[in-house]
């Protein structure tokens, strides 16, 4: 005997809340990317797999005497340079300090070129509500990714960094 | 390495690259089938009320059952393996909690006093309704996820015993437990 099949029953009367029809589209979308998950889902054993197979080996060293290589030729241009410098010292004490001070920041001077704010995903993360106050809030979370351009309009250089960002919106919902 | 030690990897590569060939070809195959929509229409709403005990948001839910359908399916288990799905959510949900909670600690502190999250799991139909899924909010954790899993996924106890790696018995009296702290939150005062 079940002493507790009334509560059972109440139980089962209450149905869960349903998923959203996006997760369906979501779900869809990533099963059609079999290629890129599989490569998701064998990023844990990467490493692994660098070990086990030796052409990567390869690569890897490869990679790195061309970094000591690198490292090896600026340092050598670097010492070279000094030399040089030392060599022509007497000529550069005749120029002005002030208008060398100018020449190098005007040379230098980045100005911003542009800004871009991407949004790549959007989710609702439900209704809060503020201690204290009676007015429900709605949570947004914004996955961005921001890019920040400068340029040198003398030399022609630019600089661009990127970044991901995320922002938490509150947004309060009004009872109507 | 002497040429035997490189016949090993050879073997071990080969190996692996058919794997990856043959586990593509089973996805492009899955891929072909509309059936996963109709399979996981069946599950989703208890999976994310399971999820949900985690997690206060149903976008979060959303995500976990996301993620665990699909590695299931692509891993070819088959769904009617609840305990290995149950498990499998509550184990990516607690990873979920534990990536999350320096996260979630800077946003509490940097909005203070907001906290209360107050999305339904489930749909009511009257006050009694309601007043049932806010008890069911208090329960101890371990209560209300075998109640979960036992009522609106119909688990029997030896698979939820499996998912929670707890023994049959243990599972069945923190079912009684639960459904015995719901009525007495039930009974009028």
């Amino acid at each position: 005997m079940n002493d507790f099949s009334e509560i059972e029953n109440e139980l089962r009367r209450l149905r869960p809340a349903q998923p959203s029809p996006i997760l369906f589209d979501r779900i869809e979308e990533a099963m059609a990317e079999p290629r890129r998950a599989s490569a998701a889902a064998d990023a844990r054993s990467g490493w692994w797999r660098f070990t086990e197979q030796p052409y990567n080996w390869g690569l890897g060293l490869a990679a790195a005497a061309a970094l000591v290589l690198f490292a090896a030729i600026t340092m050598e241009r670097q010492q070279n340079r000094g030399k040089e410098i030392a060599q022509i010292s007497p000529e550069a004490q005749t120029a002005p300090l002030s208008n060398r001070g100018e020449a190098s920041t005007s040379s230098d001077k980045l100005v911003p070129a542009g800004a871009t704010r991407l949004v790549y995903n959007t989710r609702n993360e439900g209704l809060q509500f503020a201690r204290g106050s009676g007015q429900p809030l709605r949570r947004f979370r914004y996955q961005t990714h921001e890019t920040w351009q400068w340029r040198n309009p003398t030399t022609g250089a630019s600089l661009r960094v990127s970044y991901p960002s995320e922002e938490v919106v509150l947004i309060p919902v009004s009872g109507q | 390495m002497n040429k035997k030690n490189f016949d090993g990897l050879d073997k071990i590569i080969s190996w692996r690259r058919l794997e990856d060939k043959d586990r593509e070809e089973v996805m492009q195959n899955l891929v072909s089938h509309e059936n996963w929509k109709s399979c996981f229409s069946e599950v989703a709403p208890g999976l994310l009320l399971f999820a949900r005990q985690w997690v206060h948001s149903a976008a979060d839910a959303e995500d976990i059952v996301q993620e665990v359908f699909i590695k299931f399916w692509r891993r070819n288990h088959k769904i009617e393996n609840r305990a290995l799905l149950y498990a499998a959510v509550r184990s990516i949900a607690l990873d979920f909690i534990r990536r999350d909670s320096r996260r979630a600690r800077r946003e509490a502190s940097a909005v203070g006093e907001i906290d209360e999250f107050i999305e339904p799991q489930f749909e009511f139909e009257d006050d009694t309704q309601r007043a049932l899924a806010e008890a069911i909010n208090f329960l101890p954790c371990e209560q209300r996820e075998v109640l979960v899993m036992k009522i609106w996924n119909e688990l029997t106890f030896a698979e939820i015993a499996g998912a929670l790696g707890i023994s049959q018995n243990t599972a069945a009296s923190r079912y009684r437990y639960a459904l015995a702290a719901l009525r007495n939150a039930l009974q009028p005062k």
